[in-house]
């Protein structure tokens, strides 16, 4: 890769005068035109901090403060930790040349200096730099956007003081926890008012992680609005969705999901699950996993989904969660993956530490055991009426 | 994931082990090249030491199973057990894909 010099800026560190008229006579042939010059460490380090070059070419020996001083100096500080230092070289010897690679040179170039030499290193060196400065910019710039990402993403699901309101007007208690493997992700969850004894909770997983998952939640998120779900059992309505993305999504893209609706009147809770991970109810303290086994979402036009209904009176508890739970694992033999049966357990010991919301042990438990970052998005709703 | 191949006539069989993950979808490209070899008939998918199946792997049977059936090769799922038996279950993708014990 070929750049131009013209715009970089080289720093010349060396006690003789004649050294340094030579240098700059060498790397201005080049085209390099920005150069300054300092006459010992202490001096360079000032400069850099003022003119700010793309590289330095640096004498060893030189009185006040040395060459190998002044890189070691530059190195302990973060935003030079990058800054090619090329050392000029009196002794052509292994040990000098050690020696300037430990105090954190980038390169040397032995003396007497021939000019090609010296040239072709200065630009191997500032090349390096402009991949990486590139590089670095790339990353900072996709950093950004994933971070606004992130945060249209957190925008989809309930606020907190959403959630509050909600749980207050249906006398429940709703804890709710979110969190994604990398920085966006595809797990979708949501609480939905439907009159005045009424509300719908749904959950829903799109396989993999990462952006394309996310996209697919921004995908779900529109669709939803497109379908009223006041007057349809939850199969219908998991139906009409499975329909809309099954048109949207390429194949082998889908998702798990949970739809359910509580019924405060009837004490009812009916569902339907598109191959969601048991669901836990709790009903006077007994724990037990559901039957959520179903055609995944997305995955075919002729997917039939079935209602399921249970009683879910005062005191009575819901729990969901997305696949992570029980498939994250830890270091060791003793920290294999929860399970699908071992969130009935993991249910009772946090319940057993906090009655009324025991999401957080739960999550305490979860994490002692599994090694971070997750490898998959999860999500864990905690649904509970107060009795 | 690991797998070996056994040609045999219209038939090719795909013996899968170990895990079948999001890490995994890289070498989709070179199971469905396999499907191109001339004269297949039959795509046979040996789940025998296949230990654990994500959401992710789910969707790459799904891949395969589209695959095959534009080529109008029928595929055949075979041996599944434990818990990616339970997966796909779950998931009810015995309705998409055929599924023998």
């Amino acid at each position: 890769m070929a750049i131009s010099l013209a715009a970089s800026r080289v720093l010349i560190v060396d006690d003789n005068e004649f050294n340094r008229k030579s240098l700059a006579l060498m790397i201005r042939r080049a085209g390099l035109t920005q150069i300054d010059f300092a006459e010992n460490g202490e001096d360079g380090l000032r400069k850099v901090d003022s003119f700010r070059p793309d590289l330095v070419l640096l004498d060893v020996s030189m009185p006040v403060m040395d060459g190998l001083e002044m890189c070691r100096r530059l190195r302990e500080r973060l935003t030079h930790e990058e800054l090619p230092i090329l050392f000029q070289t009196a002794l052509d010897s292994d040990e000098e040349q050690v020696r300037c690679f430990a105090a954190g040179g980038s390169d040397f170039i032995s003396k007497p200096i021939k000019p090609g030499e010296c040239v072709a290193r200065v630009r191997h060196q500032l090349e390096k730099r402009k991949l990486f400065t590139d590089l670095a910019n790339f990353r900072g710039r996709v950093e950004r956007e994933l971070k606004h990402a992130k945060a249209m993403q957190l925008s989809l699901l309930p606020e907190p003081k959403q959630l509050e309101a909600i749980a207050s007007r249906y006398e429940l208690v709703l804890d709710a926890h979110f969190e994604t493997s990398s920085e966006l992700g595809g797990d979708f969850w949501n609480v939905y008012p439907l009159d005045s004894h009424r509300v719908a909770f749904l959950l829903v997983d799109f396989a993999g992680h990462g952006i394309t998952a996310a996209i697919n939640t921004f995908r779900l998120h529109t669709l939803i609005d497109r379908f009223p779900m006041q007057h349809v059992p939850p199969s219908e309505w998991l139906a009409g969705l499975n329909l809309a993305l099954k048109d949207v999504l390429p194949t082998g893209q889908f998702a798990t999901a949970f739809f359910g609706i509580l019924d405060l009147h009837t004490d009812t809770l009916t569902y339907a699950s598109a191959g969601a991970p048991n669901p836990v109810v709790g009903i006077a303290g007994e724990l037990r996993l559901l039957d959520s086994a179903g055609l995944v979402l997305g995955a075919s036009r002729r997917a039939v989904y079935a209602d399921r209904s249970l009683r879910l009176p005062r005191g009575g508890c819901l729990f969901l969660y997305s696949d992570a739970l029980i498939e994250c694992s830890g270091p060791g033999p003793d920290n294999g993956p929860i399970g699908q049966d071992g969130v009935p357990g993991l249910l009772r010991g946090a319940m057993a530490a906090n009655r009324a919301r025991p999401l957080g042990p739960l999550l305490e438990r979860f994490y002692a055991r599994t090694s971070l970052p997750l490898r998959d998005d999860l999500t864990a709703v905690w649904i509970a009426r107060r009795a | 994931m690991d797998f070996q191949v056994r040609k045999d006539g219209e038939s090719i069989e795909l013996l899968l082990s170990g895990r079948l993950e999001f890490t995994d979808h890289d070498r989709l490209h070179d199971v469905i090249e396999l499907l191109e070899t001339r004269g297949v008939r039959r795509f046979i998918i040996d789940a025998k030491d296949l230990t654990f199946i994500d959401s992710a792997g789910i969707g790459m049977l799904l891949i395969l199973q589209d695959e095959t059936e534009q080529r109008n090769i029928k595929m055949i799922v075979r041996k599944l057990h434990g818990d990616v038996k339970r997966s796909i279950d779950l998931a009810r993708i015995g309705e998409i894909i055929t599924i023998e014990e």
